[in-house]
């Protein structure tokens, strides 16, 4: 399973903190992408970063492992 | 004694973050430091309370490489960062920075860089609650 994380904003607009996503063989960030957007598209529209296991990815085709962490985050406003 | 990094819910004392900071050296001339505070008023509204969320396994190992990073760039005899998570009226504490080096330039700069590097770089969002409701706060450039 491939656990996707939401927090703050993001998860306001999900409705949820944490989806589980099946892990299929050869899976690419861009499909967990393409699915957050034909399910929350209102929330894709606010992420600006995403990690995958707390490191921030930018390759939208960067593969996925069984069991990564994805977190898909608004801008910060920490401080 | 604490952590130097910490991401915590309760209150701070900046006296003992300082004393923790002079203990680690004699060698420090000058420690330089930035307290945020909840304010209660943002945007034109009255603020009533903010409450954070973080992701905090990624925010505290971010925060680590931003002592590292500050305390090898900033040649710093060493530094303390700490952020609460948790809701927080106007007046309350919310972030604490301090920076100690040989000579004032260096802390100063660096207590400077970390903070600005922490609101860009440190996954933590912020929601001011408001008599008129709530908002997700969008940072600023």
């Amino acid at each position: 399973m491939i656990r996707v994380l939401f927090f703050g904003p993001v998860a306001e607009r999900v409705g949820a903190r944490e989806l589980s996503v099946p892990f299929v063989a050869g899976m690419r960030l861009q499909e967990l992408i393409d699915l957050l957007s034909a399910n929350h598209p209102s929330a894709l529209d606010i992420v600006s970063f995403i990690a995958v296991n707390q490191a921030q990815v930018n390759d939208r085709q960067f593969p996925l492992n069984d069991g990564d962490e994805i977190a898909f985050m608004a801008k910060f406003s920490g401080g | 004694m604490n952590e130097p990094v910490r991401i915590q819910q309760e209150d701070f004392s900046q006296d003992a973050e300082i004393a923790a900071l002079k203990a680690s050296s004699l060698r420090i001339g000058g420690i330089a430091t930035f307290l945020g505070c909840a304010r209660d008023f943002s945007e034109g509204r009255d603020v009533s309370e903010i409450s954070f969320e973080a992701y905090g396994s990624m925010a505290l190992a971010e925060m680590n490489t931003l002592r590292s990073e500050a305390i090898a760039n900033f040649k710093l005899i060493d530094a303390r960062i700490v952020h609460r998570v948790t809701t927080v009226r106007a007046g309350d504490n919310i972030v604490f920075i301090a920076t100690a080096a040989e000579h004032r330039a260096a802390a100063f700069d660096a207590c400077r860089w970390i903070i600005d590097e922490l609101k860009q770089r440190v996954p933590i969002w912020k929601k001011e609650i408001t008599p008129e409701g709530d908002a997700w706060v969008t940072p600023h450039p």
